[in-house]
């Protein structure tokens, strides 16, 4: 756990300074103060994103090799994930109703498409705790885990594909349209961001680890039920 | 391959004949909930003729994945042993599900169909693209919900559990359904709605090709 803590006091010096460049950096043209709400709800999205790709990673990997590590790493990917998710949805909508005029935009592909994502990994994470036995577990959770993984790119490209309120990816290759100062924070809170997301998946890969030999400790051996034969006036020593 | 998955589908049907699962519970209680619906709302006729088309798309959409974890298909293990030991391949098993499972939905949204022009009185027009847009959104759903009954067969709680995961999946079908009817009734090009559902079906028929095999190991 040394580790775990050394990477969660890092992330927190970073997040620290992420949040003063965020307060620091001059406001929105348009959308003023408002904006700065963007510096939780970017990163959130982009961690959601990579979190859902190393579940598939894990899941491939599992498939491979068979090792409950790959497994453990592919759930607790998805769990940070859906924390992301629901973080970006949240931001989202806190951040739609002031600029917007809306908390949740139907019509808004980004929106949606994130909202089913939201879903669909929730029913991975249902269907885990639904199956006790974990071979399993990992054997039905890693083909969800794979075929899930195609929508992400769906979701991030939605922008791209249909033209919607929510705004084109603002980095870019061959330059970003916005302030430095701005991009500087975001860059700085998605690194903070990204350093979270690293201290919670090694957090929760301990924790899952604990909690399968906890659960295997329980389990009855081969030949439990087998008892010598006792005597009369036998008594336990 | 393809006769294997042609046998299971018609032995599905004919089981499906005999018990009469989807005819007695998922018919009724799908009509039950268009019924339910307007009676929520309240006398206001316009609106419940406008609103017509999505009750009807969500009822299918909700009531028609029951079917492809209705009863008579719930696999036991010597059942799926015996297919196996057979020589029938995971894909052709899951195949011939997903074709009764289609099968029996076309016929389930068929009737749900004539039930709500009857109590809402839609102003759609009734063309044959509105049979192959009901044959593409059926097949799609036939699919991603077999796809969840193999994924959820054995657990304890199936029935709500693959109702979570399909719901998501399906939910790109309902939209290019309900949108290409839309734009239908309002004289506009119905293509590109045609051609999200089909790629939509595209990915989920791969997507349950490859996943059968891991998941009749993931069944033992």
């Amino acid at each position: 756990m040394t580790k775990v803590r050394i990477v969660m006091a890092l992330a927190a010096i970073v997040a620290a300074y992420g949040l003063y460049l965020a307060i620091a950096a001059p406001p929105e043209a348009v959308q003023r103060t408002y904006a700065r709400i963007l510096h939780i709800h970017a990163p959130s999205a982009w961690l959601a994103f990579l979190a859902f790709f190393v579940t598939a990673f894990g899941s491939i990997m599992w498939r491979v090799r068979r090792k409950p590590v790959w497994d453990r790493l592919a759930a607790s990917s998805a769990e940070i994930g859906v924390l992301f998710t629901g973080l970006a949805l949240v931001t989202g909508m806190i951040w739609g109703k002031p600029v917007w005029g809306v908390y949740f935009d139907w019509a808004d592909a980004r929106m949606a498409s994130t909202a089913l994502m939201f879903l669909v990994y929730l029913g991975y994470l249902a269907l885990r705790r639904a199956t006790p036995d974990p071979q399993l577990r990992a054997a039905r959770a890693s083909i969800l885990g794979i075929v899930a993984v195609v929508q992400v790119p769906l979701v991030y490209f939605s922008v791209n594909l249909v033209r919607t309120l929510h705004q084109t990816p603002t980095i870019r290759p061959g330059g970003s349209p916005i302030h430095p100062a701005m991009l500087q924070a975001l860059m700085v809170n998605l690194a903070a961001f990204t350093l979270i997301y690293i201290a919670l998946l090694m957090g929760r890969m301990v924790v899952g680890r604990l909690e399968e030999e906890a659960a295997s400790a329980f389990e009855p051996v081969a030949g439990a039920a087998v008892v010598p034969p006792r005597l009369n006036g036998a008594v336990d020593v | 391959m393809t006769t294997h998955a042609l046998e299971i589908a018609r032995h599905d049907l004919l089981v499906e004949r005999r018990a009469k699962e989807t005819l007695t519970v998922v018919v009724p209680f799908g009509l039950a909930a268009l019924i339910a619906l307007p009676m929520a709302i309240g006398i206001d006729l316009p609106l419940i003729s406008r609103i017509g088309p999505a009750a009807y798309w969500s009822t299918s959409l909700l009531f028609g994945m029951q079917i492809a974890w209705r009863n008579t298909v719930a696999d036991t293990g010597p059942n799926r042993d015996l297919i196996t030991l057979l020589g029938v391949s995971p894909v052709s098993r899951f195949w011939g599900r997903a074709i009764a499972s289609a099968v029996l939905l076309v016929a389930f949204m068929f009737l749900l169909g004539v039930a709500a022009i009857l109590l809402f009185s839609p102003q759609i027009p009734l063309t044959p693209w509105m049979l192959l847009i009901v044959l593409l959104f059926a097949t799609g759903l036939a699919i991603v919900a077999t796809l969840a009954a193999d994924i959820t067969s054995g657990l304890s709680g199936r029935s709500p559990l693959a109702s979570v995961l399909v719901v998501p999946l399906a939910l790109p079908l309902l939209v290019g359904a309900a949108q290409a009817v839309e734009s239908l009734s309002r004289g506009s090009g119905i293509l590109p709605w045609l051609l999200m559902l089909a790629a939509v079906e595209i990915v989920l028929a791969v997507a349950g090709t490859l996943a059968a095999k891991p998941l009749e190991e993931a069944a033992r």
